[in-house]
């Protein structure tokens, strides 16, 4: 593209605006979109032996995952059972005892929770943790800090140059909220709002971050079905769109089912099924994790 | 050998006041959650208010200190109802900028009231002299002020754990919200914290007023106490004992051995450094809670 | 709170809607603005012009631990020290290296954000409360360095300085043009800052604030975010402490004693945390409730007789605390807040919201 920044807003009036394009750009510049024929193969997230203690608590034993270009995995199982913590620990936030994991051949295990996500780890949060005091579009905008290109001392002069880059990243979170359809409520503050906005803006700022991978964790909870079929077409616009892999934490077993190409099931720390969701829904070990041993059998 | 164990000594008599006052800080944090830094205050509010009493009202000792211990009571209540109440619920900055300002108003009324000269209190309070020990010498202020400070000390704990507002208090430090549901009245256990923490602020400051004389600077030594609770931990009156202890022995220890090769007054800069080494190693204290984030 | 603007005006571009000043009027009426500043210095006379003089250089200060406290939540309850580092800086180095006032200054603001950067390297693993006290042992080991270290510093006796050596052939011995000198960099420091808090760093500081882990997990280096925060609001202190020091021609360790760490604190929670225009409000209020403590001497004076050498140095005390008190009682979020929802009211008259 060679226009000018400041024409930048009008070439987006008079392109059709499929979705998160300007946020395509920017990733393609980075890096080229994967190819097809490693969709399904390429394994792009992989974990090792993870074993994650708190004191004498064993939240994850040993837990083998793999991730392959252009999934869309489903992690479920019952409450406690550590999914969340397996996020935690490839994002850096929690340190596994034992373990390595690898994000296309390298080693990320004791890389910093900022370097990852810079590598293009985003993640939601189940109880979200958006910042409170800022609007929606400055969440973004914040998110946004790993690829904004000025440092601070041209920040405080505000030269033309970071003058520009602000409106370019500006156009870039404006493309994610009208992608998520937030358009009326960018400049409320996050605090004061709902908890469904909360969670799409949690989800917008995941993207904003640039993600090559995208966790999300239980991004349906507590929200009607309506919502959840809202949130279930923002994943998959996302998914088809970024042709990024997306790991999923979720409940709700009818969007798992129709949503996912691989489910991994966890139950009290251990993996205890993986598979298409056609052969998870009969697998013995997971009826008898959810409604108990006796149903196993039936 | 006898130089170190004469310091020690002192050390710890000065160390049963920094115990006291820190208890009281603890007191206050422990229910409320909120860090009184005005605790300081209580002190000179204490010496002064004594002074008044046994001095220039010439009142019977039992009768200054019964006024003084209403004072500090009366302390408590007012800044309870005023200054905490419509403060619950703020970030945390809002009453630590209260307290902060009460400490500094306290020393402005003070300043007003008595104006800025150093007060003694004679032989009116607590005797002069000195016992001898074999071959320590014993000033008896310090020695009456740490076994004071033990008894008060000793009280608090027999409250905190016998009675039942002292289980009200514990439960309430965890959570507000839920202690009310749980039927206790949080209202009445934050003036009780408040009151007690006011309460142990005026005996200190009773004593310490003996021991360096009422002047406006007292609240320093609150201030160094903090060193005192940092030590220990900030929700635990064990370790606020512990830590008060410490302060005043290593205090007294650095002095008497460092005094002489450092300049100034290197007495005031021993707890600032002990409080900053202390955050850098260990910042939640020997027995503090230390709080896990969760994502 | 959402930003509202004149009736009429719309934001088409993004350039426009991120403009501070967006219509004509608004534009006109901060021109005039400074225009007046600039234009009140020939006609006021020695004694308003030394009391705006200190307004901007604690106005500077103040935005430096709105930087700290206000953007990236750190508490700091150090800040007078920090600016003093800053006077004692450009006293030294006239004093010591015979350099000129020109160089002092930003060499004050760049030793004062070092120091600033060194006592809030503690921030990596402490928070609000511990990080509270760090600041407070920070205030006193600074001051007890200064007072004892005699050599460099003199010791309890200060260091005489001089004002700047003329530029341009202004002579700033004369007030009125030491008063420009200050204004001018007062207002580039606003600048500065209004520039930082809506940039990249900015957000980055209120993102650590608001919520520190999701900041880390979103890509935002926390403890590079926070010591830049102390360094940068250092070196505003320190520029704040130079000016301050230019003007009184001597600097002592008397100028910034504990009250004045828990003042810049207390009326920074009554100017309103997160944004610049409560940041300049909490400074000017400040020195203007000092002057009019000056002021009312001799009224005290007739009132209580024998008590008003007393009166003076205590009602500043007492007066400050109540205002800060009333202001956390009555508006938690400061004079900011309340400007902010009178000008929305005023733009949305007559509908509530």
């Amino acid at each position: 593209m060679t226009t000018s920044i400041r024409n930048i807003t009008k070439h987006r009036e008079q392109r059709y605006s499929y979705g998160l394009t300007l946020l395509r750009e920017e990733m393609e510049k980075k890096y080229p979109m994967p190819k097809e024929e490693d969709v399904g193969k390429k394994v792009v997230l992989k974990g090792e032996g993870i074993n994650l203690a708190f004191g004498g608590l064993q939240a994850l034993m040993d837990i083998n995952f793999e991730l392959k270009e252009g999934e869309l995995l489903a992690i479920i199982g019952p409450n406690g059972a550590g999914k969340t913590c397996l996020l935690n620990v490839v994002s850096g936030f929690y340190h596994a005892q034992e373990g390595e994991i690898y994000y296309r051949d390298r080693k990320i295990t004791h890389m910093s929770s900022h370097g990852i996500a810079e590598l293009g780890l985003c993640r939601t949060f189940q109880n979200i943790a958006l910042y409170t005091g800022l609007t929606v579009i400055e969440n973004l905008m914040a998110a946004r800090h790993p690829h904004i290109k000025y440092n601070f001392l041209s920040g405080m002069l505000y030269f033309p140059w970071a003058s520009d880059e602000e409106v370019r990243q500006r156009a870039i979170c404006e493309d994610i909220v009208d992608f998520l359809e937030m358009e009326a409520v960018r400049n409320q503050v996050v605090g004061s709002m709902a908890y469904g906005l909360r969670k799409r803006t949690e989800l917008g700022r995941a993207l904003a971050l640039e993600p090559r991978i995208l966790l999300l964790d239980e991004p349906m909870a507590g929200m009607n079905r309506d919502e959840k079929e809202d949130m279930a077409r923002f994943i998959l616009d996302i998914y088809e769109f970024l042709k990024i892999p997306v790991v999923l934490i979720e409940h709700d077993m009818g969007v798992v089912m129709d949503v996912a190409d691989r489910i991994m099931v966890f139950d009290f720390g251990r993996q205890i099924a993986e598979g298409t969701p056609d052969e998870i829904i009969v697998n013995p070990k997971v009826i008898s994790a959810y409604l108990g041993a006796e149903y196993a059998g039936v | 050998m006898e130089e170190l164990l004469k310091l020690i000594v002192l050390g710890l008599c000065m160390g049963g006041i920094y115990a006291l006052v820190a208890v009281g800080y603890v007191v206050v944090y422990k229910s409320t959650r909120v860090f009184n830094f005005a605790q300081a205050a209580m002190i000179t509010v204490g010496a002064y208010a004594l002074y008044q009493a046994l001095i220039i009202w010439s009142l019977p000792i039992w009768a200054a200190v019964l006024f003084t211990l209403a004072v500090g009571v009366a302390l408590g209540l007012l800044v309870e109802r005023l200054l905490m109440r419509p403060l619950i619920g703020q970030p945390i900055l809002a009453p630590i900028v209260v307290t902060l300002g009460l400490m500094l108003m306290v020393r402005g009324v003070v300043l007003m009231i008595f104006g800025g000269q150093v007060y003694g209190y004679g032989e009116h309070f607590l005797p002069l002299g000195a016992w001898h020990v074999g071959f320590l010498t014993l000033p008896m202020i310090q020695i009456y002020a740490f076994i004071i400070s033990m008894v008060a000390i000793f009280a608090l704990i027999q409250f905190y754990n016998r009675t039942r507002m002292g289980l009200g208090m514990r439960v309430t430090h965890e959570d507000h919200v839920v202690a009310q549901n749980l039927g206790i009245n949080v209202k009445r256990v934050f003036q009780y914290s408040w009151v007690i923490a006011c309460v142990l602020g005026v005996i200190s400051g009773m004593l310490l007023g003996n021991i360096q004389g009422c002047c406006v600077e007292l609240d320093v030594t609150g201030i160094m106490a903090i060193a005192a609770i940092l030590f220990g931990g900030l929700e635990s009156i064990g370790g606020a004992i512990v830590g008060g202890l410490t302060l005043g022995v290593l205090q007294m220890v650095t002095i008497g051995y460092l005094a002489p090769i450092m300049p100034g007054e290197p007495i005031m800069m021993v707890p600032f450094a002990f409080m900053l080494l202390i955050l850098i190693f260990k910042p939640y204290g020997l027995f503090g809670l230390v709080r896990i984030e969760r994502l | 709170m959402a930003i509202h603007r004149p009736c009429g005006t719309f934001d088409r571009t993004y350039y426009e809607a991120k403009a501070i000043f967006r219509t004509r009027l608004q534009w006109g009426m901060i021109t005039a603005l400074i225009l007046a500043l600039y234009g009140i210095a020939f006609v006021m006379n020695d004694y308003l012009l030394g009391l705006s003089i200190v307004i901007f250089s604690f106005i500077v200060a103040m935005l430096g631990l709105q930087i700290i406290t206000g953007y990236a939540g750190q508490i700091s309850i150090g800040h007078a020290a920090f600016m003093g580092v800053g006077m004692y800086v450009l006293a030294c180095v006239e004093a010591h290296l015979g350099w000129s006032w020109w160089v002092g200054m930003p060499l004050a603001g760049i030793g004062a954000g070092l120091v600033s950067m060194f006592f809030g390297s503690p921030s990596a693993r402490l928070k609000e409360l511990y990080l509270a006290f760090a600041s407070l042992a920070a205030h006193f080991i600074i001051v007890y360095v200064i007072s004892n270290w005699e050599t460099m510093t003199g010791g309890v006796d200060g260091i005489w300085l001089s004002r700047p050596e003329p530029l341009l052939g202004i002579d700033f011995m004369v007030e009125h043009n030491y008063y420009l000198l200050v204004l001018t960099l007062c207002i580039a420091m606003i600048y500065l800052a209004k520039n930082l808090a809506r940039t990249k760093l900015g957000r980055a500081f209120v993102a650590v604030r608001d919520n520190d882990i999701a900041a880390e997990v979103m890509g935002i280096n926390i403890f590079n975010t926070k010591l830049l925060a102390f360094g940068i609001g250092g070196f505003f202190a320190g520029i704040g402490g130079a000016m301050y020091a230019g003007y009184n021609e001597y600097v002592n360790v008397e100028f910034f004693p504990l009250n004045d760490s828990i003042w810049f604190l207390g009326f920074l929670v009554v100017g309103g945390f997160g944004s610049i225009f409560g940041a300049i409000c909490a400074a000017v209020l400040w020195k203007l409730l000092d002057e009019m403590a000056t002021l009312m001497t001799p009224v005290f004076t007739e009132i209580l007789p024998g008590l008003a050498f007393y009166v003076t140095a205590s009602f500043s005390l007492i007066m400050y605390t109540l205002v800060i008190v009333i202001f956390l009682v009555l508006e938690p979020r400061g004079i900011n807040h309340r400007w902010n929802i009178i000008k929305a009211s005023y733009r949305l008259h007559p509908f509530a919201y």
